[in-house]
């Protein structure tokens, strides 16, 4: 099993990968029809605005939960950096079991409330907005997966990955 | 403040500093929060999905981050630098001036100093340390510095995250970063000019003048971007988000048509790579998102501005403050965080004291960006050691000059608040003084 996904690994997040560029290349587009036709056409249309934001809201979930590595993620690495192996094994224990934990008991809510809004449409391109939040369940199941994983890759000796904060821009 | 409210900043804190990504962390907070005040727990993910679905504005984001991403891949960057160096090649010195007009003009393009760093400012590492031209340390140093820039001078993510967080328009902010921004640039230039001679610093070979209209040429199609953009925006032909968008697809048709040095593989590099950014990025203002809305509900913010009102508060004194927070914090902390998180509890404050949105807007971006430069927790110098190979601590002593220099420019730019505000009053702006 274990094997299996280190095989598979790889390839998964090469096809995530392929998602979020092209979610990028949607919105990136998307972006465009919509100046070409409100200024060239002299003719607005509400729904590319709508896709740019749908697109958006996935690509930042999906990629949270599918593509950003522990290495490009934004953290706070002072202390991290600065401590030894076995420190740095009981913080990653530390913080996955706390993480796991309030994601838990919340994931109940987080599935009432997205199943709940079913019940709205977005404007124009009427998306159901359960559709449209599921990926909030996806990010949440997913990070979960992740923390557990690594947890017990901790557990059973393997260190953490370190950090490299150059990776981890964050726009500035 | 509740006791639910100190345990979900307890929490946030300690998994932070225990090395948990800020963005899970916050939300994770968050979610401690609403279950200890006994509030439904999906109220979390509810404030994350509808802040991240109404902020249209923050679609500028990404679509400045691919700008960069195509501007670097493209030999947009190359042409730029060859240009630089005609006009101010022949000083001596020439190369630092180079390195500071080339940052000027690409502040211009783009939004993000990390990107600079490591697009142009890569390019100007190399050309400045070879042949021992100059101490690599310096060169280093100089391209984080000069980096800084970038964001301060329109376009600018940070600025997008503060019109964000403090309800201010866009365009006025971007106004107001353009003399700041120049006025940053002269002074280091400044600080170059008079260690020029006594640090023996070579000067280039001068471009002849017959030379210059061709080399301009080459150029022209970046050096027209800056003003497509801030002309666009400014004679309201399209909204901030949408320039952010043109200057994108102009960077990806003047790299792939014009200049034809871009093909298919390029592009979806770029295009993961700003997803990849936009993603991590996008993460941190989900968990704001969360977060924001505890503080809110705590009303923390009206909390704080009261006191500081109570015990009569200047607002000259106000201003001081929030530098030395900024400045301790940058040394500590990353600069969207620091956007999100504190400066929403200072903007109340601000607002009651009657300081100008779009100055307080600038000094805290200029703060924000000399926080990447101050040890010991600065992206730019984690960016130049890697590029250069230079050690964190040659490069931070050839920082601090520049910093002493920059922090005087930043004196300015917070008490004389017309330093900012020239631009936006030019264009019809009235502030709230």
């Amino acid at each position: 099993m274990a094997q299996f996904i280190e095989k598979a690994g790889p390839w998964l997040r090469r096809r995530a990968e392929n998602v979020i560029a092209g979610l990028f290349a949607v919105m990136f587009a998307a972006f465009l029809i919509q100046i070409v036709f409100r200024y060239v056409f002299n003719f607005p249309i509400g729904w590319t605005s709508e896709l740019t934001i749908v697109c958006w809201i996935w690509l930042v979930l999906w990629g949270a939960a599918f593509v950003v590595t522990e290495r490009d993620e934004i953290r706070f690495d002072l202390i991290y950096a600065a401590v030894g192996d076995r420190t740095r094994r009981i913080m990653a224990i530390v913080t996955g079991v706390s993480l796991i934990g309030l994601y838990l008991i919340s994931l109940p809510a987080v599935v009432d409330y997205v199943t709940f809004m079913k019940v709205e449409k977005t404007a124009y391109m009427k998306i159901r907005f359960d559709h449209l939040y599921s990926i909030y369940v996806v990010f949440v199941v997913a990070v979960l997966a992740r923390y557990i994983w690594l947890v017990v890759a901790v557990l059973r000796g393997k260190a953490p990955a370190a950090f490299d904060p150059t990776q981890a821009s964050s726009g500035v | 403040m509740s006791a639910a409210f100190t345990w979900c900043i307890a929490a946030i804190l300690t998994l932070s500093l225990l090395g948990l990504p800020i963005g899970h962390a916050m939300i994770g907070g968050s979610i401690l929060y609403l279950l200890l005040a006994g509030l439904d727990m999906s109220t979390a993910a509810e404030q994350l999905l509808n802040g991240l679905y109404t902020g249209f504005v923050l679609l500028a984001i990404p679509l400045f981050i691919l700008a960069a991403e195509f501007m670097n891949a493209g030999a947009i960057t190359g042409r730029l630098l060859r240009f630089c160096d005609a006009i101010v090649g022949r000083f001596r010195g020439g190369l630092a001036h180079v390195n500071v007009v080339q940052s000027i003009i690409f502040a211009g393009m783009s939004g993000s100093a990390i990107a600079d760093a490591a697009g142009s400012g890569k390019l100007m590492q190399t050309m400045m340390t070879q042949n021992g031209r100059y101490p690599p340390a310096f060169a280093a140093a100089l391209t984080a510095v000069t980096s800084v820039i970038g964001p301060i001078i329109p376009p600018s993510i940070p600025i997008v995250i503060y019109a964000l967080v403090s309800d201010t328009s866009i365009g006025y902010l971007f106004l107001g970063g353009v003399l700041p921004g120049v006025l940053i640039g002269l002074a280091q230039m400044a600080l170059i000019a008079a260690v020029a001679r006594r640090r023996g610093f070579p000067v280039e070979k001068p471009t002849p003048l017959r030379a210059l209209p061709k080399i301009t040429l080459d150029a022209l199609p970046a050096l027209l971007m800056p003003v497509v953009l801030l002309g666009g925006m400014y004679s309201g032909v399209f909204t901030p988000t949408e320039a952010a968008a043109i200057a994108a697809a102009y960077a990806l048709a003047v790299s792939t048509l014009l200049y034809r040095n871009m093909g298919w593989g390029d592009i979806y590099r770029s295009l993961l790579a700003s997803a990849r950014t936009t993603a991590s990025i996008g993460m941190l203002i989900a968990g704001a998102l969360a977060f924001n809305y505890v503080v809110t509900i705590e009303n923390i913010p009206k909390a704080l501005s009261l006191y500081l009102q109570a015990i009569q508060f200047t607002p000259f004194l106000f201003l001081i403050a929030v530098n030395i927070l900024l400045l301790i914090l940058g040394c500590l902390l990353e600069g969207t965080t620091i956007l999100l998180i504190v400066v929403p509890v200072l903007i109340p404050t601000a607002e009651a004291l009657g300081v100008d949105m779009v100055h307080f807007g600038i000094v805290v971006v200029v703060n924000i960006m000399l926080g990447l430069v101050t040890p010991p927790y600065g992206l730019l110098l984690f960016v130049m050691t890697n590029i250069s190979g230079v050690s964190l601590s040659a490069l931070v002593r050839e920082v601090l000059p520049f910093l002493w220099v920059m922090i005087g420019a930043l004196v300015a730019i917070t008490f004389i608040p017309d330093l900012v505000l020239f631009l936006p009053k030019l264009m019809g702006y009235r502030g709230v003084s």
